[in-house]
């Protein structure tokens, strides 16, 4: 493949696989949270196809396979049950509302170009433009957890930051060795087991997934 | 060009002796108004002639033998500022004459008259100052009369607050500002400002960014960037009107002189994080001051937050200068600075006129409450007129000034992908997208300020009753609108002698060719071009042919005139209009994380049933928590500090003896070791 | 002499087309609805009933309501001759550039808005007081979406912009393109009063927008305004086609070239009337406080845009 047309095509997988972060923030519907990572798993998933190609990694195929399974169909499953078990709740009232987070995500977005250019500067690799994407999408990811009140969506905070870490590993070497790349992803599995089983409990303790209610357990 | 210098003296010392000898009568009022017209006409031209022939105008010693230690010379810079300050200073003497008559046997006519003249000759004389003690004693003498103008209605509730938060915040810039002369002169406050300019280069990095931080501070108070803008919107509006309009226009505009005086010319620009400063002070400025002023009922506080956008507007180009100048890059730096400039003369005709024409209206309602307006504009057909070109042009609606010279500041903004370091570039966009949004508020803002104000039903008797103001606030007004249109209309005119007379200054180079092209206004590099001159033309074709193309096409040109549509309910009342407090609503409800309002609602029911209501109370408002969160800590540490220096205060004529002598004593013992 | 001919036909065009461009996404909207729908030219019919219709205005209104119609229209009209259509670049652009199309439609918005306060009634206000608050805060996307345009092409002025994009193709699909693209998109719903923003062809008073301020207008006014807005719509659409897909466009002003630019505009104009009439079926619209958030959607994207056209060249 030659290297603009995959530089374009990374460049444009890592846009996207951004806006679905984004749009994280901008609805409030846990459905549509659980859409938008699975959007954002599958155009990650078909990236890992691309980069293999590019470089020849056999091994990304099967990453590929391995991560479109776990994040496009088990993992939102799951959330789906839970979100079945618990009751929907809608983030309504987020730390800081909606419009200014936006615009705060964006600002994000530029703090990664500022922080990542010194790596784009020195990096050789055709992938290199979208670096600061990538590390947009973790600040992104992690400035969801931060903000939102509910339980649930900061699980969904939590899995869109891991995606982004991934999609940063992938652009920055191509993969790293495949039993490292799954001892992560059942890391993640495991993790999100956890919080599965604490969602329950908040769930059960308080009658709502508000985290704020976290509070009353000083007292 | 000397006589006209004298001219300008003579006019201005002239109209405050009359005002001082005749007191209230309606000739003495003709004499100071025509002591400040002259003297603002001779400054005006003055400024043209300098400007026109490239030449400054020096004084030698002897001419200026009375004052011992000043220094006076008029250059290109100090030129376009004193054609601001007669262009402005014109149209509200002018003004005043017909205003000022209100205030006969209520307050001092003589104290308007003497300070107001005296302001204008300061403001006149303050342009050509050559070193930096004539420099200081002009900007205390400024300071002053300014004081004293805004105390004019010292029996109204708030004059006497707003008069000490002006003084004390006028001070406080004043003190930083002879820390930066001391700096900038090596301690020698007469050294002329040439010497200071080879000086300035040779100082090192620390001392000029000392020197450049109490700059900021010092021009900033008295431009009011935010935060330093605490007094203006409560000293503004007190004022009387004419003053406001000299006040918001042309005083605040000496922190911009001062700011390229001594950034650009004698230090000859800085580091790129000055450039930052400037334009993130100037961004921020802008946004909050128009999202406070759309909280405003009150006309004149209104206006008075406008000019801390407006400033802040100013200062994004020069800000976008200053950055442009420490890479270099030339062109560019000069249209930063352009756009500065021209948006300093447009704003200061067009806060003028708005200032004016909200003293039409307060002359007209006595009130200043716009919820109290309605109506105005078939009752004041001329006020009304020049407040809606005031509007438009400061919503940088083509084909007015504002939109000329926000224009040439977007353009500026765009150049940015020049600058080579990303991590400065990405200020650009973010500084265009809060530019936008600040024209977009000041549009929404406006409609809100004339349309309560001057359309639909009178909400109050006085609005009812109003009538035109006398003809001189009418030509007063008259002239400002002219202008606003005039410099709206002939950028191409206006655009290259302010690069001429920038050239020159801290390596810029002479941009006027860059300008030239018959009817449009091009930017460096050909980057983008614009031709106000010929949208207006085509907009003026377009709106004489849609009628024509109407009566030809036979359209039925019946007309009548009924009742507003109301749902059914026949007769109209003022209370079913849209109150500018509702009309803002919206917006305040999406930037109330901003705004933090507080809101009280008491409802009164009958006593009988709880569904049928007496009265409701809903009270609701908007405190700047940022001001609250700054000044709070910095006003308790003050009182403290007075009380502690209150326990020297005894009250003993023999104590107060002893600190004189005491003080003696030491300073004897320092000079003698010293 | 040519380009000044060019031109005047193109804004006739625009004038005649625009209207058609309503009534298309009218009738598009209703077969996807399951309706008959009127059809497309029921908009020309329209306004030549209320061309023939006496005015009837409000006994508060003052000469600026009289006004505005005539104003709104002329800058609108003015607007088309600014723009490329069907060949670019043409003769006016170097008077004006994209920066003075949204300031010149903005100066018709706010004497719209003003008109809307002038009968004193409360929907006028209600009307002008949400249509100013939207205006506002779509401004940045605008300014920063003409930012990105303007940093590729090297210009502001519209012929250029278009130029370069025809002169670069590749630059078309890439993302600080599509991202620009889809923020300008997101503006010209709200700019042009469509859903989710706001309801064209409603006049139920807590949710109308645009036509809660122009409610007082009857007869020949109303018709200019109806009119005004058809063409600003078509304008937006033309901007969107022109600046981001200006294939078509022709360059030089054979017979040729400007019979196919012209094929091309129609079908790319029917193609975006066409998607909008999709979205428009699609969804709600928002209530009017999730305005805000969902232009902030578009700073972003715009945002976004012109990061990565102005950090990575």
């Amino acid at each position: 493949m030659n290297t603009s047309l995959f530089a374009q095509i990374s460049a444009l997988g890592s846009s996207l696989a951004l806006l679905a972060g984004i749009a994280l923030l901008w609805r409030r519907s846990l459905d549509a949270y659980i859409k938008a990572f699975k959007w954002q798993s599958m155009v990650l998933s078909a990236m890992f196809v691309v980069v293999g190609y590019a470089g020849s990694d056999r091994q990304l195929y099967a990453m590929a396979a391995f991560f479109f399974v776990l994040k496009v169909v088990v993992i939102p499953h799951y959330l789906r049950r839970l979100e079945e078990r618990v009751g929907a709740e809608r983030e309504s009232q987020p730390y800081i509302n909606i419009a200014t987070s936006l615009i705060i995500s964006g600002l994000l977005v530029l703090l990664a170009y500022a922080i990542t250019r010194p790596l784009v500067a020195v990096s050789q690799l055709p992938t290199r433009g979208s670096l600061p994407l990538a590390m947009g999408l973790i600040f992104v990811g992690l400035f969801v957890v931060v903000t939102r009140r509910k339980a649930l969506t900061q699980v969904v905070g939590f899995l869109v930051l891991e995606n982004g870490i991934a999609l940063l590993a992938m652009l920055g070497t191509y993969g790293i060795p495949l039993i490292i790349e799954l001892g992560v992803f059942l890391d993640v599995l495991m993790g999100f087991l956890a919080m599965q089983v604490f969602v329950y409990h908040i769930h059960g303790t308080f009658e709502s997934m508000d985290v704020e209610q976290l509070n009353r357990l000083k007292h | 060009m000397l006589t006209l210098f004298v001219v300008m003296i003579s006019a201005y010392v002239l109209g405050a002796l009359a005002a001082l000898l005749s007191g209230r009568s309606a000739v003495g009022r003709a004499l100071v108004a025509a002591g400040a017209a002259f003297g603002s006409i001779a400054g005006l031209a003055l400024g043209l002639f300098v400007i026109a022939s490239g030449i400054p105008l020096t004084f030698t010693s002897t001419q200026l033998l009375p004052i011992t230690g000043g220094a006076l010379r008029l250059d290109g810079l100090g030129a376009f500022f004193l054609v601001v300050v007669g262009l402005v200073g014109c149209a509200t003497a002018i003004y005043a004459f017909g205003y000022s008559a209100q205030y006969a046997g209520r307050y001092s006519l003589r104290l308007v008259g003497v300070m107001f003249n005296l302001l204008l000759l300061a403001l006149s004389l303050q342009v050509m100052a050559d070193n930096a003690l004539t420099f200081l004693i002009l900007w205390e003498a400024m300071s002053l009369t300014a004081y004293c103008l805004v105390l004019t209605e010292h029996d109204r509730s708030g004059t006497a607050r707003a008069g000490v938060w002006y003084l004390a915040m006028t001070h406080a810039g004043f003190v930083a500002l002879i820390a930066m002369f001391l700096i900038l002169s090596g301690a020698d406050l007469t050294s002329s400002f040439g010497s200071m300019r080879a000086g300035a280069a040779l100082l090192s990095p620390a001392s000029r960014n000392a020197a450049f931080l109490l700059a900021i501070f010092g021009f900033g108070t008295k431009s009011g960037i935010i935060p330093l803008h605490v007094w203006l919107p409560m000293a503004h509006p007190v004022a009387p009107s004419h003053v406001s309009a000299i006040l918001s226009g042309v005083v605040i505009k000496m922190g911009i002189y001062g700011l390229l005086r001594v950034l650009l010319d004698l230090m000859g620009g800085g580091p790129a994080w000055w450039g930052g400063i400037v334009l993130g002070a100037g961004a921020v400025s802008a946004l909050l001051g128009v999202l406070y002023a759309l909280m405003e009922h009150d006309l004149k506080r209104l206006l008075a937050y406008h000019s801390v956008e407006n400033i802040g507007i100013i200062l994004i180009g020069v800000g976008a200068g200053l950055i442009f100048h420490s890479y270099g890059l030339m062109p560019l730096a000069a249209l930063g600075f352009i756009s500065g400039l021209y948006h300093t003369v447009n704003h200061a005709t067009f806060k003028g006129l708005l200032f004016l024409g909200a003293g039409s209206v307060l002359h007209a309602t006595g009130t200043r409450n716009m919820e109290e307006m309605g109506g105005l504009i078939k009752r004041m057909p001329w006020t009304s007129l020049f407040f809606l070109i005031g509007s438009a042009a400061i919503s940088a609606l083509p084909p007015l000034n504002g939109f000329a010279s926000e224009w040439l500041v977007f353009q500026t903004l765009l150049g940015g992908s020049n600058i080579p370091t990303p991590e400065v570039a990405v200020v650009m966009p973010l500084a265009v997208g809060m530019l936008a949004l600040t024209s977009g508020l000041a549009a929404a803002c406006f409609v809100k300020a004339f349309g309560i104000t001057f359309l639909a039903i009178p909400r109050s008797p006085e609005a009812e009753h109003a009538r035109e103001s006398p003809r001189s606030m009418v030509a007063g007004m008259a002239i400002l609108a002219l202008a606003c249109v005039a410099l709206g209309l002939a950028p191409f005119a206006v655009v290259p002698r302010i690069g001429r007379v920038l050239a020159g200054l801290g390596g810029l180079p002479d941009t006027h060719s860059a300008f030239t092209l018959n009817l449009s206004l091009v930017t460096p590099n050909n980057f983008a071009s614009m031709s106000p001159t010929l949208v207006a033309l085509g907009l003026l074709v377009l709106l004489g042919l849609v009628p024509v193309v109407m009566l030809v096409f036979r359209v039925n040109r019946r007309l009548r005139a009924s009742d507003s549509w109301g749902c059914g309910r026949v007769g109209q009342t003022p209370r079913m209009e849209y109150t500018a407090t509702s009309f803002a609503e919206p917006l305040r409800r999406v930037f109330a994380e901003l705004y933090r309002p507080t809101k009280e609602l008491s409802i009164d029911f009958h006593p009988d049933s709880k569904y049928f209501v007496q009265s409701i109370e809903y009270r609701s408002e908007i405190t700047p928590w940022f001001e609250k969160a700054l000044y709070r800590p910095l006003l308790g540490f003050i009182s403290l500090l007075a009380k502690l220096t209150r326990r020297l205060q005894s009250g003993s004529v023999h104590i107060y003896l002893f600190y004189i002598f005491f003080a003696l004593l030491i300073l004897l013992l320092i000079a003698r070791w010293s | 002499m040519k380009g000044y001919l060019l031109e005047i036909g193109q804004t006739l065009i625009a004038l005649v087309l625009a209207p058609g461009l309503v009534g298309l996404v009218r009738w598009c909207k209703a077969r996807l609805q399951g309706r008959r729908g009127a059809p497309p030219w029921l908009v020309y019919y329209d306004l030549r009933k209320l061309f023939s219709k006496e005015v009837v205005i409000s006994k508060n209104a003052s000469w600026i309501f009289r006004f505005t119609p005539y104003l709104v229209f002329s800058t609108t009209v003015a607007v088309t001759l600014l723009i490329p259509m069907v060949a670019a670049p043409l003769p006016f652009d170097r008077i004006g550039d994209l920066l003075l199309v949204v300031y010149l439609l903005l100066l018709g918005t706010f004497f719209l808005a003003l008109a809307g306060l002038d009968p004193g009634t409360a929907f006028g206000g209600m009307g002008a007081s949400r249509e100013m608050t939207i205006a506002a805060i779509a401004e940045p996307t605008i300014a920063l979406s003409i930012f990105g345009l303007a940093v590729g092409a090297g210009s502001t002025n519209l012929g250029r912009i278009v130029a370069e994009t025809l002169a670069h193709p590749s630059a078309a699909i890439s993302p600080g393109h599509l991202l620009g693209f889809a923020a300008l998109f997101t503006v010209m719903l709200a700019e042009t009063g469509r859903l989710p923003v706001d309801n064209p062809s409603t006049h139920l008073e807590l949710t109308m927008i645009h036509e809660a301020m122009v409610l007082e207008y009857s007869g020949r006014y109303l018709a200019l305004i109806e009119w005004a807005s058809a063409v600003r719509l078509l304008i937006f659409f033309s901007l969107l086609a022109n600046m981001f897909a200006p294939w078509g466009v022709a360059t030089k002003l054979t017979p040729v070239a400007l019979g196919i630019a012209a094929v091309a505009l129609v079908t790319k104009l029917a193609a975006l009337g066409v998607v909008v009439a999709l979205l428009e079926t699609r969804i709600a619209k928002l209530r009017l406080f999730r305005v805000p958030e969902l232009l902030a959607v578009s700073f972003v994207l715009a945002l976004l845009a012109v990061t990565s056209s102005f950090l990575l060249r």
